[in-house]
């Protein structure tokens, strides 16, 4: 039997992702494992997984290198590839905003934005808000771009909020909800289809469950 | 040296003797499958003028065409795919032409990523054909058996062509009576597969529950024809019950074309519905990430150019069928020297031994001086050399074996060369 390959983003989506793959029956320990290792094979479900860098999840299963992946929206948004999304594991939520000074109104001329997602920026300013901005692109700590008069407002992600607080700011506008997303390859779907729906099928009543608690 | 004297742009590749070898010999296969059905070729040029692909449907964008001007200032644009021209001479050149009609093409196609992720090669090669002034799913079935035999002419041999309706899904929304906004929203959230999110979308609208139940299901009906009867028993209006009736009847064509077995189905095909007025084909197999071949019915494109008639084709991929085919490892004659021939001093005999060789069906090269001829033979992995001694005496030393025969001008060429 051909092996599946599942990309799962870096960090604590894979280990939430683990923690799912485990409730399905697909269980992958090595990756709970500290290690330097970038592939882990499960021999007996004939799966490979891959710890790779949130925002190239998308890359891989476009192109076929992995079948299935595990990534947040924000990722998917940003990068704008031709995959299939077929199901949210509602982990890993968090909101896309406009963030800036708590004690300020979005200005309404030219501004200045800074963030790491360039075109979910441009694609909320240009379209839905029809303003002209700069988009300046900053790789992490985003916040520090209005303390230090970078920018005036920025576009990031925000979750619990305690960041924009302790250093004055607020979330000024919500753009749109996040959360982690099963993302499968489009020729990958057809392919294998049953072992992939299999897959999804049973992670989808996880979820459900879950939430249902 | 300037800086981008010895590079290829991005998206443009250098095609070197094996793989061009290969290439040519897949694009032969599907283009001698295509002639023996009587699809016999066209060309139209590389580029065009901007307007041609300019049109309502918006099945290509801006952004993904390489543009130039000429001098009067108008857009040119390097073709972003082989249809359209057509569909152009269709309503022009071939205005008054005997319908119906087949033609097939193989060329450069060029697309741009810019903005949006592409994920392929800017320049690409396409082999299709089209079967023009026709609506039937006669002519339907027959270019999507056509392509299935072309591609399996080149040796491909597990893949799967998914066929799917545009009206299907037109027909559905149409019976929910959803504005064309939520239409979209809907359609790309099932193009995407998003299970959960179609679902969270229809239950925000007043939709009826058999109609929203068949949303729901929308991204995953597709597998085997029996997807079908899954839903034939609903209540569907006339268009989508149309659009099902049309799949049973291209699929039963195909069965009896003996290809069932490669035919799958799928109603949630969503994409390019603007372009596309029935059936919907696309192509996979293992070992590559995007489909093979595409198509389907367009009966609205040759209208564009002012002749309104209907029209259906499929296109291959070259490169990703070269993909499959090394995924595959598919075996292949790589092109080889059989013979090098060279002289001393009797070059006429030399030329007239090696038009000789060649005429019998070998591959042969004269040697045209400079350094050692075995150790060029040897490199090259060319068989054998013939040596024009002088005289009409000729030594032939097979380079597999190491032995040196001799004999003479005239036995060499069978008395021909008398």
């Amino acid at each position: 039997m051909k092996y599946l390959t599942i990309a799962l983003a870096k960090g604590r989506l894979a280990e939430l992702s683990t923690e799912l793959f485990g409730k399905i029956g697909l269980d992958c320990p090595v990756i709970k494992e500290k290690s330097r290792k970038l592939i882990f094979t499960d021999e007996k479900n004939r799966l490979k997984f891959m710890l790779v860098k949130a925002t190239d999840v998308p890359t891989y299963v476009e192109y076929g290198a992995a079948d299935i992946g595990i990534v947040g929206k924000d990722t998917i948004l940003e990068e704008g590839k031709n995959l299939y999304e077929v199901l949210d594991l509602k982990f890993g939520a968090c909101k896309m905003c406009v963030c800036g000074w708590a004690d300020k109104a979005l200005p309404t001329g030219f501004i200045k934005v800074a963030s790491k997602y360039p075109n979910i920026t441009r694609d909320y300013f240009s379209s839905k808000k029809n303003q002209t901005i700069e988009i300046i692109k900053l790789s992490g700590s985003v916040e520090l771009a209005p303390l230090c008069g970078l920018s005036e407002v920025i576009v990031d992600i925000v979750e619990s909020g305690k960041t924009l607080k302790e250093n004055g700011l607020a979330v000024i506008e919500e753009i749109c909800d996040i959360s982690a997303r099963l993302v499968v390859n489009r020729v990958s779907l057809k392919m294998e289809k049953e072992r992939i729906m299999g897959i999804v099928d049973r992670a989808r009543e996880i979820i459900k469950n879950d939430n249902n608690n | 040296m300037r800086r981008w004297k010895t590079q290829t742009p991005e998206g443009a590749l250098d095609v070197l003797e094996n793989e061009c070898a290969r290439k040519r010999s897949v694009e032969g296969c599907i283009m001698q499958t295509y002639k023996a059905s009587g699809y016999f070729e066209v060309q139209t040029p590389t580029f065009e003028f901007y307007d041609v692909f300019a049109d309502e449907f918006g099945d290509f964008d801006q952004s993904s065409m390489m543009k130039f001007f000429d001098r009067q200032g108008r857009i040119l644009v390097l073709r972003p795919d082989l249809t359209t021209p057509i569909a152009r001479v269709f309503a022009t050149r071939y205005a008054d032409v005997p319908l119906p009609k087949r033609v097939s093409y193989v060329g450069s196609a060029f697309r741009d990523g810019g903005s949006v992720a592409g994920a392929v090669q800017k320049e690409f090669t396409q082999a299709g054909i089209e079967l023009i002034g026709q609506s039937s799913p006669e002519a339907d079935a027959e270019v999507i058996a056509t392509t299935i035999r072309a591609l399996l002419s080149c040796g491909l041999e597990k893949f799967q062509i998914d066929i799917g309706q545009a009206e299907f899904f037109k027909g559905i929304m149409e019976q929910t009576g959803l504005c064309e906004e939520t239409t979209e929203h809907i359609r790309q959230l099932i193009d995407q597969k998003s299970f959960v999110a179609v679902g969270e979308l229809a239950d925000s609208y007043k939709i009826k529950s058999e109609l929203k139940e068949l949303i729901l299901e929308l991204p995953s009906l597709f597998g085997g024809i029996e997807v079908i009867d899954k839903i034939k028993t609903k209540s569907l209006g006339a268009r989508a019950k149309a659009a099902l009736d049309n799949i049973i009847e291209i699929y039963g064509i195909l069965v009896d074309y003996g290809f069932e077995k490669y035919i799958s189905v799928d109603l949630g095909m969503v994409k390019g519905l603007n372009y596309y007025t029935g059936v919907i084909v696309k192509g996979f197999t293992h070992g590559v990430g995007f489909p093979v071949c595409g198509g389907g019915r367009y009966d609205n494109l040759i209208g564009e150019f002012g002749r309104s008639i209907p029209a259906t084709g499929v296109a291959i991929g070259i490169e990703r069928v070269i993909s499959a085919l090394n995924y595959q490892k598919a075996e292949f004659e790589l092109p080889v020297v059989h013979t090098l021939v060279c002289y001393d001093t009797d070059r006429s005999d030399a030329f007239k031994i090696a038009e000789g060789l060649r005429s019998n069906g070998l591959c042969v090269e004269v040697w045209t001086g400079g350094g050692d001829i075995e150790d060029y033979a040897n490199r090259r992995g060319i068989g054998g050399i013939v040596r024009i001694r002088g005289n009409g005496v000729i030594d032939i030393k097979n380079l597999v074996d190491g032995t040196t025969t001799a004999t003479t001008v005239s036995e060499l060429l069978g008395g021909e060369g008398k």
